[in-house]
């Protein structure tokens, strides 16, 4: 008996320190929540206002002679967005999924699950800025261009609420003619296929950014609902094992007493 | 000046979003200025130094790192991924 307690007395420390563990991981993900939002509606702005510009770029009839508005062959790279930690539910999971599908994809990582699963190189989602995601979008314009693929999106987590999160792909290139769109008298300077040039790098990165950043905000709060559920599962594994350490503990003493008050009957 | 609705957009929010009086950059057929009143453009933007003078005719200058200038009938738009006032 004194072992049985022995042995529950470590497992509910044990348990109890995973507690203090959760509870700090939900605190912590809880405060980055509200900056992670703020971030994210910034950046959705952003392309939302390139998103506008390119719908009329492309319902222009020159622009339809753009390398970016070529749809053929089915050569497909896919940007991935996972997180930079697990212990987030089926957050990363999820994305790895949904990658799946697309087994014969080049695959770009963002987040450190991602890039170990994927590549060496680590690019964290966390702290991906603007200067990364340029870089990145000028080089995957340049290779569309090239030829190198026909096809990229990015795999992310939309955020539907802080309860539910989704994975899914925005498809970036090519573009699609938007056909409720009418073409706009407006004077493009000095025409409509620079402007287009100028503007499907900077649409390409804001969509990038926009993405990461939608992504980190879905992690943390995956992390968030993740971390209350093991906590409170936690909580209710110390309450059972305290039960179980008492009854045992009740029951060696009842038992040592049994055993004296036998002895002394002896005598 | 009569005043007319500015915004300069970057991933990290809006940096303007108010009145302004005029508005000048290097455009890429050179430099040009936005007074109200512009007929609707779209142009893209050389790396450069922006100035933005506002309705009350204080004056303020920013660097931007290329992009592209929107003018519609309501609203002058600038978009850059990296955009910084000066001090």
């Amino acid at each position: 008996m004194g072992s049985d307690t022995k042995a529950l007395r470590n497992r509910i420390k044990s348990v109890r320190s995973t507690l203090h563990l959760t509870k700090a991981m939900g605190l912590v993900a809880s405060s980055k929540i509200r900056r992670a939002g703020e971030a994210m509606q910034k950046s959705r702005q952003y392309a939302d206002h390139l998103d506008g510009i390119l719908s009329v770029l492309s319902a222009s009839p020159e622009c339809q002679k753009s390398p970016y508005m070529r749809h053929e062959g089915d050569r497909t790279r896919l940007i991935v967005v996972a997180g930079d930690r697990g212990l987030a539910g089926g957050y990363n999971a999820n994305v790895f999924r949904l990658c799946r599908s697309y087994p014969d994809a080049q695959i770009i990582a963002v987040g450190k699950r991602a890039c170990d699963r994927f590549s060496g190189s680590y690019i964290s989602a966390e702290h991906f800025g603007g200067k990364e995601a340029y870089a990145l979008a000028k080089q995957l314009c340049d290779d569309f261009v090239a030829g190198e693929f026909d096809r990229l999106g990015v795999l992310y987590t939309r955020y539907v609420s802080m309860m539910s999160q989704e994975a899914t792909i925005r498809w970036i290139l090519p573009f699609e003619k938007n056909e409720a769109v009418k073409p706009v008298s407006a004077v493009f300077e000095p025409d409509e296929m620079t402007v287009m040039t100028t503007a499907v790098p900077e649409y390409t990165a804001g969509v990038i950014v926009a993405a990461v950043r939608e992504s980190f905000l879905s992690e943390v709060a995956a992390r968030r609902m993740a971390m209350d559920s093991a906590g409170k599962n936690a909580t209710q594994m110390i309450d059972d094992l305290q039960l179980q350490y008492n009854r045992a503990r009740q029951s060696s003493i009842t038992q040592e007493i049994t055993e004296i008050v036998a002895g002394s009957d002896v005598r | 000046m009569k005043p007319y609705h500015l915004v300069i957009s970057t991933p990290d929010g809006s940096l303007f979003d108010g009145e302004a009086g005029l508005l000048a950059l290097r455009g890429a057929d050179g430099d040009l200025a936005v007074l109200a009143g512009h007929i609707p453009m779209m142009t893209a933007i050389r790396p450069g130094s922006c100035k933005v003078v506002l309705p009350d005719e204080t004056e303020r200058t920013g660097t931007v790192d290329g992009g592209l200038l929107t003018v519609s009938e309501d609203c002058v738009t600038v978009i850059s991924g990296s955009f910084t006032w000066d001090k």
